[in-house]
C-alpha cells in the first residue's frame, strides 16, 4: 500500500528539477560522481601501497601489490612501535569516551528536562567551550598537569579529553534528550519511579541509540586528537598513533622515506575508523549533521 | 507494550532496596516535593559534568587570560607584564604572517568550499544514487588530517605521483611543489578537499528539509531554477548557512595537524614559517624547544585566536540573523 502511494511523489520530485535541468546539471553531476569516485580510489589506493615496499612505490605508483605480505605492517608494527601506540590510542579512545559520555548524559538529561533559568544558563556555559579554540587552554593544562605529576601519563591524557569533550557532548545529548517524549517520565512518574530510577531505566534504554552516537563521536575524535597529545606525553611508551606517525615521519627526513611503513602507519590510523563508519555510518553522519541544523 | 509491564513490577521491587523508596513516595504524594527532590538531584547529575568542565576547560581558559599578562618561562617567578606580550605580538612578523594564514585559512578556504558545498548540494539534491555518494564524501571528515598531509607529501614529492603524471603531459620542469612558498597553497588546497564532504552532509540535512511541494509550487509557477534557488532553497536553509559559517570558523582557527606534519616532513620538524597558523604558532613558541619558552607570549597569541572566534562568531550571527521561517 504505502509504496504504491510513495513512487509517483518520489519520481516527480526527481522530474521535477530535471525539466528545469541543462547540461550543467550532467557536468555537475559527472564531475560529482568524479569526487565520489576519487575519494574511493584514493582510500583503495592507500590501503594497496601498504603492501608494497618503497622502491616499487615509487617507481609505479600505481601498480598493485604483488602479494598480500604484512611486511610493512610488521615493520611499523616491531620497528617503528605502532603496537605501543596502537595500543595507547585504542584504551585512550576508548576510556576516555566511555567516561565523557557516563558523565555528560545525566547531565544533558537533567539541563534538557528541567526547565529554570539556571538550568537554561548552565546548558550555555557548557556550549560556550565550544568556540574556545584548544591551543587556548594547551599551556595552561600542561602546567596544571605537571604540578600533579600527570604529564606524559595516559591518566592525565584521559583526564584531559573527558574534561574537553564535556561542551560537544553535552550539547549533543541535550538537543537528543529534548526531542525524546515527557509522556514517558510522566508516565514513571505516575508509576512511582523515583527521577534517579526513571533515569536509569526509562530514559537510558530509550536514549540508547542518541548515547551511542555520542560515544563513538568521542570515539574518533579522541583516536584522532593530535595537538593535546603531542604536548603532554614526551616519551616513545606513551605516544597515542598520531604522535607516533607524526615522529615516524619526522624520522624519514634523516633516514630516507620508508614509504610502504609509512603507508601501512596510515591504514592503521584509517582503518579502524572505516570499520566503524561501515557500522554506524549513518548514525554518525546524522549526529554531526541533524544537530547542527537546528 | 508487553515490555513495558514487567518494568512496572520490577520497580518498587528495586526501589525498596535501595533508597530509593522513601524518595518514590514523596514523589506520589504532591507535585511540589517532585520538583524539590528533583532539585536535590542536581548535584549528582550535573555536578561530575560541571566539574570536570571546570577543572579542565574553564580555570585553564582562566588561566590563559592571567599568564598572557605575564612574562613566563614555564617555571621560575611570573612578572606582571601587562599588555606589553599582545603589543609585542603585534610587532612580530612571524605572529602577523601566522594570523594572516589563518585568516587565509577562514576566508578563502572558507568561501571556496562554501561555494563547492552548496553546488555539490544542489546535485546531490534530487539525484539517483545520493545516499551512497552523501555516504562516501562524508568519510574523509573523519579521518585524521594527518593522513591527508602526508599523502600530499608523497603527491608532490619531487619524484611523487603528481609529477609522474606529468611528465607524459609533456612538462618536464615542473614547479618545485614542496618549496616553501608553495606550501601554504597546498595546504589550502588539501584542507578544501578534507572539508568540502562534511559541509555538504550539513547542507544537504538542510535542503532535505524542505517539503516537496515548495518545488511543486515552483513548477506550476513556472519558475526556473535560478527563481527556485534564490526563492525556495536560499532562504529555507539560511540557518543551516549561519550554523555552517560558525563552524567553520571555530573550527579553522585551530588548523595545526595537517600544517605541522606538511612543513615537518620537508625540514627539522618544525614547519617553516611561511605556513605557520595561529595554533602552530602557540605551540612552537611554546614547546618547540629552541628557544627560551616563552609561555606569556604564545597565550597571548592564543587569546587572540579566541577573541578572533569570538569576534566572528558574533559578527556572523548578526548578519545571518532573519527571521526563522517555519515549515
Amino acid at each position: 500500500m504505502s509504496l504504491s502511494v510513495r513512487v509517483p511523489t518520489r519520481l516527480k520530485r526527481r522530474r521535477t528539477p530535471l525539466s528545469g535541468g541543462s547540461v550543467w546539471r550532467t557536468i555537475g553531476i559527472v564531475l560529482l560522481w568524479l569526487f565520489v569516485a576519487f575519494n574511493v580510489a584514493g582510500l583503495i589506493w592507500v590501503i594497496f601501497q601498504a603492501f608494497r615496499d618503497t622502491r616499487s612505490i615509487l617507481s609505479s605508483p600505481f601498480g598493485l601489490p604483488e602479494s598480500w605480505s604484512f611486511e610493512n605492517f610488521t615493520t611499523a608494527w616491531q620497528v617503528s612501535d605502532f603496537a605501543t601506540a596502537t595500543f595507547n590510542s585504542v584504551s585512550v579512545a576508548l576510556i576516555s569516551s566511555v567516561l565523557t559520555v557516563a558523565l555528560a548524559a545525566p547531565a544533558a538529561y537533567y539541563l534538557s528536562r528541567h526547565e529554570s533559568r539556571l538550568n537554561r544558563n548552565l546548558t550555555l556555559f557548557f556550549i560556550l567551550g565550544l568556540g574556545v579554540p584548544v591551543q587556548v587552554i594547551l599551556i595552561p593544562l600542561f602546567v596544571m598537569l605537571n604540578e600533579v605529576n600527570l604529564t606524559n601519563s595516559l591518566i592525565g591524557l584521559n583526564l584531559v579529553y573527558i574534561g574537553v569533550s564535556m561542551p560537544f557532548t553535552v550539547f549533543l545529548l541535550t538537543g537528543f534528550f529534548r526531542s525524546l517524549p515527557i509522556e514517558l517520565e510522566e508516565a514513571a512518574a505516575l508509576d512511582g519511579a523515583s527521577p534517579a530510577g526513571t533515569f536509569v531505566r526509562i530514559m537510558l534504554p530509550v536514549a540508547k541509540g542518541g548515547i551511542l552516537t555520542a560515544f563513538v563521536l568521542q570515539l574518533i575524535s579522541h583516536w584522532n586528537e593530535t595537538l593535546l597529545a603531542l604536548t603532554l606525553l614526551q616519551s616513545t611508551d606513551k605516544y597515542t598513533l598520531p604522535v607516533a606517525l607524526i615522529s615516524f615521519v619526522q624520522q624519514q627526513t634523516y633516514s630516507g622515506a620508508d614509504w610502504g611503513g609509512l603507508f601501512a602507519g596510515l591504514c592503521i590510523v584509517i582503518l579502524p575508523l572505516l570499520a566503524v563508519y561501515l557500522w554506524l555510518g549513518r548514525k554518525l553522519s546524522e549526529g554531526l549533521t541533524l544537530g547542527m541544523g537546528k | 507494550m508487553s515490555l513495558k509491564a514487567p518494568e512496572r513490577s520490577v520497580d518498587p521491587v528495586d526501589s525498596g532496596g535501595a533508597s530509593g523508596t522513601p524518595k518514590a513516595k514523596k514523589g506520589r504524594d504532591s507535585g511540589g516535593s517532585m520538583v524539590a527532590q528533583r532539585r536535590k538531584l542536581m548535584i549528582p547529575f550535573v555536578g561530575p559534568a560541571l566539574l570536570f568542565y571546570l577543572v579542565l576547560f574553564i580555570i585553564p581558559t582562566g588561566a590563559a587570560v592571567w599568564i598572557s599578562f605575564n612574562k613566563w618561562a614555564g617555571s621560575g617567578p611570573m612578572t606582571w607584564v601587562g599588555f606589553s606580550n599582545y603589543t609585542a605580538l603585534f610587532k612580530d612578523d612571524l605572529f602577523k604572517q601566522a594570523l594572516w594564514n589563518t585568516l587565509l585559512l577562514l576566508v578563502v578556504v572558507g568561501v571556496v568550499m562554501f561555494v563547492l558545498a552548496f553546488a555539490m548540494t544542489l546535485v546531490l539534491r534530487d539525484m539517483a544514487g545520493r545516499k551512497i555518494a552523501r555516504s562516501i564524501i562524508f568519510f574523509p571528515h573523519l579521518i585524521n588530517a594527518l593522513v591527508y598531509g602526508v599523502l600530499a607529501g608523497f603527491l608532490f614529492n619531487p619524484g611523487g605521483l603528481v609529477n609522474t603524471l606529468l611528465k607524459p603531459l609533456g612538462v618536464t620542469d615542473p614547479p618545485q611543489w614542496l618549496a616553501q612558498d608553495n606550501l601554504f597553497p597546498l595546504i589550502m588546497l588539501t584542507l578544501t578537499f578534507m572539508t568540502t564532504g562534511y559541509y555538504t552532509t550539513i547542507l544537504m540535512a538542510g535542503v532535505d528539509r524542505i517539503p516537496p511541494y515548495y518545488y511543486e509550487d515552483c513548477a506550476m509557477a513556472g519558475a526556473n531554477a535560478w527563481q527556485r534557488l534564490r526563492y525556495v532553497i536560499l532562504p529555507l536553509t539560511w540557518d543551516v548557512f549561519g550554523v555552517c559559517a560558525v563552524l567553520w570558523t571555530i573550527s579553522s582557527v585551530k588548523i595545526f595537524e595537517i600544517v605541522w606534519v606538511f612543513g615537518g616532513s620537508s625540514g627539522s620538524g618544525i614547519p617553516p614559517t611561511q605556513t605557520w597558523t595561529a595554533a602552530v604558532y602557540t605551540y612552537a613558541t611554546a614547546f618547540s624547544g629552541e628557544s627560551l619558552p616563552a609561555y606569556g607570549a604564545a597565550t597571548a597569541s592564543a587569546i587572540i585566536s579566541l577573541a578572533l572566534v569570538t569576534v566572528l562568531v558574533v559578527l556572523i550571527r548578526r548578519v545571518m540573523r532573519r527571521d526563522v521561517i517555519e515549515f
